[in-house]
């Protein structure tokens, strides 16, 4: 296959598509048995979707566990002696010109060192902080990126740049090309699941997960970690399980009349999606029916530590720790991207205390999901990634109304980001930054880079995967994008 | 996988072989016609057609232009292309000859006929002449040819069931003949007044309504009716929606702030009054673009301007606000390139329009036009706002008088005069209760009963209306510091080429400004005048789109070369200038348009048993659609009777979980209380960041860009939204318990379940459905009587088994589709 078909447009189709939020469906028309769904248990996996690709595929799904707020490099990942040298002096001037912060003051900013303590780990030698114990070791299943770079100074900006290639609302999200590209793999679950623990909120909202302006299908679905998982999953509460089913039996069997009767295949199609929805009533809160786990996977997540059971926000652990074992299971259930958003890692002040915080909630059920996800052989074909919208400043920040500083600015000149899984080249550091980490210094990785390589690592040549619209072919990449291959296996 | 790649090869060779030889016979025969090829006639028609989109003198693909015969022996970036005299080292003819069916050119297209190449090797071999002072010009864009009223078409014979009603009928006749298609019958009247107050008003017919249509035997029923729908204010609302998609409406500034905008809804209300009293399409659109500039603009002409206040802002803080004020400016030329002219102008903000004859300067040179329009407010109270405030006055004044009475005798006695007209007064213009300060000392505040009394009043002064005051966003021409406009090097905002001047694309007619310095105003006239013949096809289309389901053109906002052509191109052109013709009446298309036999089609996909086309290009049929997400919800609300018809006004919350509200930064969601909720659609509140996820589920716009034509996608989200959406099953069991009521004798089902059916689907049910309807309900019925594990028994079976049964025909593919 040289070209990648998959426009949209087909306009002698325009009103006859059958659009599907799922690419494939075991049932036909018709074939609905209502008592057996009932009692199917619903794991996994029809037929996968004949999806075109341009390479061979080496991942099949993706887990991004996205960190809004931009995390602080030189404190996690990015050892930066000589600006522990120089901590509270001034920056060089030359390196101010033409640079806009959020909230420094230029003129009296002083570099700030970072009191954490980092070693190596791992085969590789991986050099990480103190923080982050649990992921170091796990590093040899690691590509650390240490040179990305972008130009997107603000939130929203940086996290659309990130999550859609464009600082602007309105394109589609990674996870939705992903989905327009090659389909999803799952019967019963939606193949876009977003789950969410928040701070005060995503900068973007719902705009996080927007299919932008690929049909709606592509759009990611919030899901719940607790409770029903989806909105409008459950049923009204007077409406029994049984009377649920006939209900549904009768509304395609109406259904079906209709469709003798006029023919349109939007008919067959609605009789399908209803078929899937009453299988996702079924089979979803089997997603979150965490008791099939043994103590050790939920000890292993941090599930059994008592921080875990509160439900106040520092109770954040509970539900992150969570989110990564649904992570898991949505893999399993052949969900193609999910998305864990953990908000928020925008430390302007209290950055010590910040970070310990959000290593303490995060760094352990992230290392359990890899290693989960390897033991079960599942880690081969899922891609990782972790990652903020941007880094933070080697400045301290002395915002005007600040007492101390205690905080790092935004900063994406150059920030770190780490890949595992789904054919990436594990055990390795790459690029680097200037001595107090200010711009890369070696192997500049772009957003737009990292995209082009997500998306070889799928199997698509990120110049190929294109949508019409407005008149012009859109690209994850814009018109930009270099795979990087040092990061493929 | 390797035979198939060998056995490519082998086809390829022999291909290439056979081409050879043909090659070679076609060079003996061509000596012999040498004398006979006529450049004009045989070879210039080839250029024209097949190379002179790309390669003409303004685009220069590869280098190569074609137009003349100077440029075409100039060649390209690889050199020479002609070699006069000698076919085999003709670079040209290596690029068009077809191999395995497939040529380097044209581009993207199929090859050439074999003739064709024929007729060009036998030009070059006989030298390549071309004759002096011939220019080709490069094709025209079919939307760019000029407008010429066509004749009607010529009817053939008037075939049975699809009576030729106006000229609209008589086109699509001749497209049938020419597809040898045949006319789906007429639709039915039940099908037909649900078709039309769904296309209308956006409403279901009440079931009055209904019969009392199907019983009418007059022959102009079916024109009174359109009439009164025409004339409903319900038809503002339906029509002004699908405005607001291309107007990118919303109630919030989008990005990280996305803070709320208290009063964008007046726009809103203009549009819908503006359809409802059908201002012309041409002044609609000139007051939206420039009412700001119009001799002494009125209230109405200034709020018009809001159309483009709606675009994404972006107020983050350290954000670069002129990189984000360029982008809205870009979004508006965009925005104005699409709903007027059908030109994706976008593709210029970088570089010259790869398809479309706009360049990169005359993008900047409409982006002119928009740079200097300063983004102020207008006062603009509506008058309903004014008599609910007097109401709410009215209301209050009472108690407070009591209460200021009540204070009197709180008064110390030594007051004077003075003093006493101070209280009146600072009672008079009281706004909050700590203004009391200022004459507390006149007051015996050691009184055992004042701390009361004064609670009370500050309790009735908590609840003092507030004198409404609405600031619509609008536009104002930019009189000091007027910036000037330079080109975006590479579309970058801080690279600033050229400086350009207002002006439009050298394609369309010329712009004839009314000063030294063209502006919007020029601008937006320009977009109407007489020769442009973008606007009315374009305005048309969209009109046919929204009764038909798909535009003539199936890109509404792409007249271009990469979208679609016209599927009747002579239709589309008589209605354009039929609309000119009209005055700009938007209620006049629509009535000529529902009034033909065209629109009355049954829309089966079987209607015509046997025949093709499924796509429906020769408009055989109507188009059976999925009903727009704000409908389905009216049509739930208006089959259970709780639709709150009011019109206008601000938007409204209906309640929301709140993990779909806290994903967004502090979104606050206070929601609205009594009738209010149930008001349509497109009244519910749009926040970017977090948009009422039942709209997006059916495909409504985000309102980040101008939206010409919507998805209209069928999911399993929606199936679980349409089955146990709180809203929805609201209105399931608010029918069901009318219809219990009304039915209470389970011996009385048939009757109820007609009676359902009626509400809902406008029909009475077949005798097929009738009997699933009761099978379900009876086991529906002994389900509720048992209960389960979770559910206790119902207390009324028969209104629980009747509320299912409603829940069931509410989730039918009938009652969200428009048939």
């Amino acid at each position: 296959m040289n070209s990648h078909n998959l426009h949209a447009h087909d306009f002698a189709q325009a009103t006859l598509n059958r659009r599907r939020f799922f690419a494939t469906s075991a049932s036909g028309l018709g074939s609905l048995a209502l008592a057996s769904l009932l009692g199917e248990e619903g794991l996994l996996a029809g037929d996968p979707p004949a999806a075109v690709t341009h390479f061979a595929p080496k991942a099949k799904r993706c887990i991004y566990l996205f960190m809004e707020g931009g995390p602080s490099q030189m404190d996690l990942f990015d050892p930066k002696p000589r600006l522990n040298e120089l901590d509270g002096q001034p920056m060089p001037e030359s390196l101010l010109q033409e640079i806009k912060f959020a909230f420094i003051q230029k003129e009296s900013a002083r570099l700030m060192g970072s009191p954490r303590k980092f070693q190596r780990y791992g085969q590789c030698g991986m050099e990480l902080s103190d923080l982050l114990p649990h992921l170091s070791t796990c590093v040899d299943d690691i590509a650390m990126v240490r040179s990305m770079h972008c130009e997107q100074f603000n939130h929203l900006p940086g996290q659309l740049m990130m999550l859609t290639g464009s600082a602007l609302q309105g394109w589609p999200t990674l996870g939705s090309w992903l989905n327009y590209g090659l389909g999803s793999e799952s019967r019963n679950l939606p193949g876009y699941v977003v789950l969410a623990t928040l701070g005060r909120g995503l900068p973007g909202g719902a705009s996080s997960w927007s299919s932008g302006f690929l049909p709606s299908q592509y759009s990611g679905v919030q899901f719940r970690n607790q409770g029903s998982p989806v909105l409008n999953l459950a049923s009204p509460a007077d409406i029994s399980r049984g009377a649920q089913a006939r209900s549904l039996q009768a509304i395609n069997e109406l259904n079906r009349l209709r469709h003798e009767r006029v023919g349109n295949p939007e008919v067959a199609s609605r009789i399908e999606a209803y078929e899937l929805a009453f299988r996702m009533q079924q089979t979803a809160p089997e997603l979150l029916d965490l008791s099939g786990e043994t103590a050790a996977t939920l000890a292993e997540y941090g599930l059994d530590r008592d921080e875990a059971a509160q439900s106040d926000k520092s109770g954040f652990l509970g539900s992150y720790a969570r989110n990564c074992l649904l992570a898991r299971r949505m893999i399993e259930r052949g969900v193609r991207f999910v998305t864990l958003f953990l908000s928020t890692w925008d430390h302007h002040s209290n950055l010590d205390s910040g970070l310990a915080r959000y290593t303490r909630i995060s760094d352990q059920p992230i290392a359990a999901l890899l290693k989960d996800l390897k033991r079960r052989g599942l880690l081969d074909e899922t891609l990782v990634v972790w990652g903020g919208e941007f880094g933070r400043t080697p400045l301290g920040e002395n915002r005007a109304n600040f007492k101390t500083v205690t905080g790092r600015d935004h900063h994406p000149y150059s920030f770190s980001m780490w890949l595992a899984g789904g054919g990436v080249q594990g055990g390795q550091t790459l690029g680097a930054t200037d001595e107090i980490g200010w711009g890369v210094a070696e192997r500049p990785v772009h957003v737009h880079d990292l995209h082009a390589t997500i998306l070889r690592l799928f199997g698509l040549d990120h110049k190929r995967l294109t949508y019409r619209f407005q008149g012009r072919d859109f690209r994850l990449t814009d018109v930009h994008g270099d795979v990087v291959d040092e990061l493929i296996a | 996988m390797l035979v198939v790649e060998w056995s490519n090869r082998w086809f390829r060779s022999v291909a290439l072989i056979a081409v050879i030889l043909f090659s070679a016979a076609a060079c003996r025969q061509s000596a012999a016609a040498e004398e006979s090829i006529d450049f004009e006639r045989e070879v210039a028609p080839i250029l024209q057609r097949r190379c002179l989109a790309c390669h003409n003198d303004r685009d220069r693909r590869g280098g190569l232009s074609l137009q003349s015969a100077k440029a075409a022996r100039a060649g390209g970036e690889s050199g020479e292309v002609i070699a006069p005299g000698e076919p085999a080292s003709s670079y040209l003819l290596d690029l068009v000859i077809p191999h395995d069916e497939t040529a380097e050119m044209p581009k993207g297209e199929p090859p050439l006929t074999q003739q064709q190449v024929e007729s060009i090797r036998r030009w070059i071999t006989a030298g390549a002449v071309w004759p002096e002072g011939v220019v080709l010009e490069p094709p025209v864009l079919w939307s760019l040819t000029p407008l010429r009223r066509p004749p009607a078409a010529a009817i053939a014979e008037q075939r049975a069931g699809f009576p030729i009603r106006n000229a609209i009928d008589a086109f699509a006749a001749a497209g049938h003949r020419k597809a040898h298609v045949e006319a789906a019958p007429q639709a039915d009247r039940r099908t037909l007044i649900r078709r039309l107050y769904l296309d209308l008003v956006g409403l279901p017919p009440a079931p009055a309504a209904v019969e009392a249509f199907v019983a009418d035997d007059d022959p102009l029923a079916y024109e009174l009716l359109v009439d009164q729908l025409l004339a409903s204010p319900h038809f503002g609302e339906h029509w002004g929606r699908h405005w607001l998609d291309l107007a990118r409406y919303a109630d919030s500034d989008g990005y990280l702030g996305d803070a709320i905008r208290q009063h964008a809804w007046v726009y809103r209300e203009w549009v819908i009054d503006a359809i409802n009293q059908d201002l012309p399409f041409d002044e609609f659109s000139i007051e939206q673009l420039a009412g700001d500039l119009l001799e002494a603009p009125t209230l109405s002409q200034r709020i018009a301007t809001g159309f483009h206040r709606n675009t994404l802002r972006n107020t983050e803080a350290g954000v670069d606000l002129e990189l984000y004020r360029t982008k809205e400016i870009v979004d508006r030329v965009n925005t104005t390139g699409m709903v007027w002219l059908g030109l994706t102008l976008g593709c210029a903000e970088c570089h010259d329009h790869k398809n479309d004859p706009v360049t990169q300067r005359e993008f900047y040179r409409l982006y002119a036009f928009f740079n200097n329009a300063d983004e102020v407010t207008a006062a603009a109270t509506r008058p309903w706002e004014k008599k609910e405030y007097e109401r709410a006055q009215q209301s209050w004044r009472p108690a407070w008088e009591q209460l200021v009475a009540e204070l009197a005798d709180f008064e110390i006695d030594e007051l004077t005069d003075e003093q006493k007209t101070e209280i009146e007064k600072t009672l008079d213009e009281q706004t909050k209760a700590t203004d009391l300060k200022a004459i507390a000392e006149y007051y015996r505040t050691d009184d055992p009963d004042w701390s009361a009394m004064r609670a009370k009043v500050e309790q009735q002064l908590k609840a003092k209306p507030v004198a409404p005051s609405t600031k619509a966003p609008v536009f104002a021409p930019r009189t000091k510091d007027r910036r000037e406009t330079h080109i975006h090097i590479r579309g970058v905002y801080n690279r600033p080429g050229e400086q350009v001047h207002p002006g439009t694309p050298a394609v369309l007619p010329e712009l004839q400004p009314r000063g030294s310095t063209p502006d919007r105003l020029d601008l937006a006239r320009w977009i109407f005048h007489a020769d442009n013949p973008l606007t009315p096809r374009v305005a048309v289309n969209r009109i046919w789109q929204h009764l038909f389901g798909v535009g003539l053109v199936a890109t509404p906002n792409d007249f271009g070369t990469k979208g679609a052509e016209p599927t009747h191109p002579q239709l589309l052109d008589w209605l354009a200038t039929e609309y000119r013709r009209r005055g700009w009446s938007r209620k006049a298309m629509i009535r000529l348009i529902v009034m033909s036999s065209t629109y009355r089609m049954a829309s089966a996909v079987n209607a015509v048993p046997g025949q093709q086309d499924l796509g429906n290009l020769a408009l055989w049929r109507q188009n059976s659609l999925r009903v727009d997400a704000e409908t389905v919800r009216d049509v739930h609300l208006a089959a259970s009777g709780l639709l709150d018809t009011t019109i206008g006004r601000r938007g409204i919350r209906p309640p929301l979980p709140a993990f779909v509200t806290e994903v967004g930064r502090s979104v606050q969601w206070p929601v609205s209380e009594g009738g209010e909720r149930y008001r349509r659609g497109m009244y519910i509140l749009f926040k970017r960041t977090v948009p009422y996820p039942m709209l997006m589920t059916f495909d409504a716009p985000d309102a980040a860009i101008s939206c010409s034509r919507r998805e209209r996608s069928n999911t399993p989200l929606q199936a679980l939204t349409l089955l146990n959406d709180p809203v929805f099953y609201e209105c399931a069991q608010t029918l069901g318990r009318q219809i219990a009521e009304r039915h209470p004798d389970p011996d009385d089902l048939p009757a109820a379940t007609d009676e359902i059916f009626r509400r809902c689907l406008a029909r009475p049910p077949a005798a097929a459905e009738r009997e699933a309807l009761i099978a379900a309900y009876r086991d529906l019925h002994r389900l509720a009587r048992q209960g389960d594990e979770a559910i206790e028994p119902a207390h009324d079976p028969h209104r629980a088994a009747i509320t299912a049964a409603v829940r069931i025909v509410m989730n039918l593919d009938e009652f969200i589709t428009r048939d």
